[in-house]
């Protein structure tokens, strides 16, 4: 077998083998216990497995068809561990709860793990659809609920039209190279840059769209509002961290400093995520809504960190990832576990209510925010670090400015938490469903805040993802900066 | 020293075991009492670090280092020299007003009032200790949270939006000065090769006049919204109006502070040449404020407003004195501060107090007062002359320092600040002359069957000992004036200093 799949990762079959374990499993006799059971089980071998690889990773993706490196190690860990958040998520969440739930949610993260460690135009592709497909029948979970059907079929049209637009475009690359590596086709060729650049235009249009920048992010917040909480978790999380992998990994072996078209659209669209994603999170009052204009946002950020080649660039991307993970997870866990309306207006007065619960979730909130002590504090300083080092001082410009913006909305979540209640709703208390997973992430949102040093030497040994090249082209940067002394 | 990290950490336990011992909402006195022991604790082991000193070894007193982040260069890094001592006493000592004097307001869950109080506390006094950039920043950020939160839950009618003011227009300048600290830690690291945080050693980055310039305005602007300096002042009326007392003498005695504190430390001290070229637009933006506040003062009818606006005056004196380039004038900026701290706390708690008792604020609906409140109107004269600036105050002193060493620089500045003390002497006796003296509010007897309460005796021995204070202060400034030159930046403290 790794004969024909070089460089498979074992966690790969890992979680095919636990996807047939759970199929024969509902074909004998349905189980909830058992399912998720199963999964977690699937879930957490395949985390083992991440470090006792099946064959030595030999260092060069030439010929392979995954590339199982420090980045999609570190990937793979975070998409297993938020999948497994998700899945504790669905468990007692009321009508969620059914054996197909978890198969859908494991055929996803291996989608997800799929596009993370891909080499090849076809695997990622492959993946790609894996995740869609799945995603689509989870979206759809609550069939009754109209608000469902109506998320469900915006995203299938607007997944398919964007897995048209991005395999266009990777059959133009193919035509320009001839190659179905994984990698922006250089923009040298002999032919001119037209057709490269069409390439990549495409193929980072159709994954923006998966990603939700802006302008392609209009559907998001309507799915994640129609989906189940458990489910708009794991678009925002699980799905947006293996598809920001593949786009890191789609981009290792250019050079993103070079004034040209790739990276003047990437820089755009980051400009246009921070704010749009931001802006758009001020208008709402559905919690669910705010949390996915803050996840468009967050998309901004990370692109300014990929944007930002150099010793802290991807680093300071992974180290925000797993902050990102931790606290969306976390604002979500919260949200399913409060078992109210997911507006704001319902969580008024949640301080009183059920301190633990607002404490977590203002602590969400605050890492989000990039509030110390939580862990987004520094994860954002770190990726100012990464910004400032490469010069990037529009968009840094730009992150200071909607970062603004973006306190505004999560400290006003927190305020409405403290106002005082009427007094009928005193009584209502008790301890969410999911109060230990909330517990944990509120735990570790804190404290690798106060000590990032294990998270940072984690991400600085793996820096880069493994560039998929066809021709060397790295450049130094030209040293063109009015803030540097000769 | 071991002592340093303890100053930060003892208030924050202390707060987490306010909390906690209020879990249930009956005991209330007994997270007070868990809050003043903290604060006593906190003053003696203040006391023991001023003792145990490493006197005479230089101008830096106290070390703490350990790594944090060593993969980028971050070190939980504390230093302490005069002016950080003096900073320190400040803060310990307004503690106690604000704890003692603050039972009155803090009604429901008062575990969460001390724990965020003692939490604000904790952030600051790391403001006031840390020399490594990341750690201060950190701190910087930290002291915020509880700040909001406390205006949120204990401030008075419109108090939403003045919370949220506070907290965008001093995070939205923070999130600035993190672009510049960043910057100049890159730069550093170009010129060096060693990605570092810490102080001591990016004081001695080369930079061109250029860089230095830009990096300065990012790390001014920050300071210059929490000073506050004039242009970047808006939030600090509403935000002190709204606040609760104890949140109104932190604001305006301590965290205002941490402003004029990062001028001197992180302004002038790190970027000399920069600062130096930009002196004469911070003196007349000092004038203004001196001028502005003042002028704004005069127009006030609510008298917690008056009191805000009569800060951004008094601490326009502080940024004159800071870059008038001399040590007479940092040395008055630092007596400036101190002055002020005690000076506006106290005002903030009288005028705390008549809020309580008569439940407005507006200066209009009070008048001789001094029948009825005789006690509480005596101290409201004292204050309101110290902070005009008598001879004998600590402030005349302040004020006198910072506008000596401006005339050396520029007189038509000083000229104009002096013209700023006719207003403040305008201001500060209308005020007293409306509320305290003069004919009593014709609904005032109608309205309050009963004459409000006047000032106990917890009242009069705190609001006493700050008046001794102010007074010794004024007459002998000496051994403030001798601790607050700040220590140079470049010379670092090697190691551990040795106690003697």
């Amino acid at each position: 077998m790794t004969a024909l799949l070089p460089g498979l990762p074992p966690s790969l079959p890992i979680l095919g083998g636990g996807i047939a374990l759970l199929l024969l499993c509902i074909a004998w006799r349905r189980s909830e216990a058992r399912a998720i059971l199963i999964a977690l089980a699937t879930l957490l071998l395949a985390f083992a497995s991440l470090w006792w690889p099946l064959l030595p990773w030999p260092g060069d993706p030439t010929g392979m068809l995954f590339v199982p490196d420090g980045w999609f190690t570190y990937i793979a860990a975070l998409i297993l561990l938020s999948s497994a958040a998700t899945m504790i998520m669905a468990w007692r969440e009321t009508g969620t709860s059914s054996d197909e739930f978890y198969l859908l949610l494991l055929l996803g993260t291996l989608g997800a793990l799929v596009m993370a460690g891909s080499a090849d135009m076809v695997i990622f592709f492959l993946g790609l659809e894996t995740l869609s497909l799945s995603l689509l029948g989870l979206i759809a979970w609550h069939r009754t609920h109209p608000t469902a059907d109506e998320a469900a079929i915006k995203y299938l049209i607007l997944a398919g039209l964007s897995s048209a637009i991005l395999l266009f475009g990777l059959a133009l690359s193919y035509a320009e190279s001839g190659s179905l590596r994984f990698a922006a086709p250089s923009l040298d060729g002999q032919e001119g840059p037209a057709l490269p650049l069409a390439a990549t235009a495409l193929v980072l249009t159709g994954l923006f769209f998966k990603l939700s920048a802006v302008p392609f992010h209009t559907w998001l917040p309507d799915v994640m509002e129609g989906a189940p909480t458990p489910v708009a978790s794991f678009i925002a999380v699980t799905s947006k961290i293996a598809l920001f992998a593949a786009l890191a990994r789609y981009f290792a072996g250019a050079d993103l400093l070079r004034p040209d078209a790739a990276g003047t659209e990437l820089a755009i669209v980051a400009v246009l995520s921070m704010f749009g994603g931001n802006l758009l999170a001020l208008g709402q009052s559905n919690l669910k809504r705010l949390l996915a204009g803050s996840s468009i946002a967050h998309v901004g950020y990370l692109l300014l960190a990929l944007l930002s080649p150099g010793p802290f660039g991807l680093a300071s991307a992974a180290v925000y990832l797993a902050a990102y993970a931790a606290a969306t997870s976390g604002a979500f866990a919260a949200l399913g576990g409060a078992s109210v309306p997911a507006d704001i207006a319902g969580w008024r007065g949640m301080f009183r209510r059920r301190p633990a619960l607002a404490l977590a979730m203002a602590i969400m909130l605050i890492s989000l925010a990039g509030i110390p002590p939580a862990i987004g504090f520094f994860a954002k300083t770190y990726i100012v670090i990464a910004g400032v080092s490469a010069r990037r001082i529009v968009l840094l410009v730009a992150l200071v400015a909607s970062s603004i913006i973006g306190l505004y909305y999560y400290l006003n979540v927190v305020r409405a938490m403290m106002e005082p209640l009427p007094e009928e709703h005193r009584a209502a208390r008790g301890t969410p469903a999911n109060a230990g997973l909330i517990a944990i992430l509120a735990i570790v949102t804190v404290l690798a805040g106060l000590f990032p040093e294990t998270l940072v030497r984690q991400t600085h040994s793996l820096l880069q993802p493994t560039p998929i090249m066809r021709q060397a082209s790295l450049r130094p940067a030209a040293p063109h900066d009015i803030l540097y002394r000769e | 020293m071991i002592a340093l990290p303890a100053l930060i950490l003892l208030p924050a336990a202390g707060g987490l075991a306010a909390w906690l011992s209020d879990r249930d909402r009956q005991a209330s006195s007994l997270s007070w009492w868990v809050a003043i022991t903290t604060i006593l604790l906190q003053a003696l082991l203040l006391l023991f670090i001023t003792c145990t000193a490493g006197w005479g070894h230089g101008p830096w007193l106290a070390h703490f280092s350990v790594p944090w982040i060593p993969a980028l260069g971050i070190a939980a890094r504390m230093d302490m020299d005069g002016l950080s001592l003096v900073m320190l006493w400040l803060t310990t000592l307004l503690s106690f007003p604000c704890v003692i004097l603050s039972a009155r307001d803090v009604g429901e869950r008062p575990g969460l009032f001390h724990l965020l109080l003692l939490a604000t506390i904790a952030g600051i006094n790391g403001v006031f200790l840390a020399t490594d950039l990341f750690l201060f920043f950190f701190f910087w950020e930290l002291m915020l949270v509880p700040m909001y939160v406390l205006i949120l839950q204990w401030g008075h009618e419109d108090r939403r939006r003045a919370a949220i003011k506070f907290f965008l227009f001093t995070q939205g300048s923070g999130l600035l000065m993190l672009v510049a600290i960043l910057g100049l830690v890159i730069l550093h690291q170009h010129a060096t090769g060693i990605l570092t945080f810490d102080y001591f050693a990016l004081a001695d980055t080369p930079l061109m006049p250029t860089a230095a310039m830009v990096l300065m305005l990012g790390f001014f602007i920050a300071f210059a919204v929490k000073l506050p300096v004039v242009p970047l002042h808006v939030w600090l009326p509403d935000t002190h109006t709204q606040a609760p007392t104890a949140g109104s003498v932190l604001l305006a005695g301590i965290l205002l502070k941490t402003g004029g504190y990062g001028l001197i430390r992180f302004v002038v001290l790190l970027f000399p040449e920069a600062a130096a070229r930009f002196a004469p637009m911070a003196l007349a933006l000092g004038v203004a404020g001196i001028l502005y506040g003042a002028w704004l003062s005069l127009a006030q009818d609510d008298i917690k407003r008056l009191i805000a606006y009569s800060s951004v005056s008094h601490l326009g004196f502080v940024l004159l004195g800071i870059f008038s380039g001399s040590p007479m004038g940092m040395r008055g900026a630092v007596v400036q501060m101190v002055a002020h701290g005690l000076s506006t706390g106290a005002l903030f708690v009288i005028a705390g107090s008549l809020q309580d008792r008569l439940h407005t604020r507006d200066m209009r609906r009070m008048g001789g007062l001094w029948q009825a409140l005789p006690h509480l109107s005596s101290v409201g004269l004292f204050f309101a002359i110290a902070s005009l600036g008598l001879p004998g105050m600590g402030n005349f002193v302040g004020e006198f320092l910072t506008l000596l060493a401006t005339w050396r620089v520029s007189p038509p500045m000083a000229i104009l600040g002096t013209a700023g003390l006719v207003l403040s002497a305008v201001y500060s006796l209308t005020m007293v002359g409306r509320a305290f003296v003069g004919p009593p509010h014709a609904g005032q007897g109608a309205t309050h069957a009963p004459p409000p309460a006047d000032f106990g005796p917890r009242q009069m021995t705190v609001l006493g000992l700050t008046m001794a204070l102010l007074l010794v202060l004024g007459t002998y400034p000496q051994p403030v004036l001798d601790l607050s030159l700040p220590a140079p930046a470049h010379a670092a403290p090697q190691t551990e200093v040795p106690r003697p």
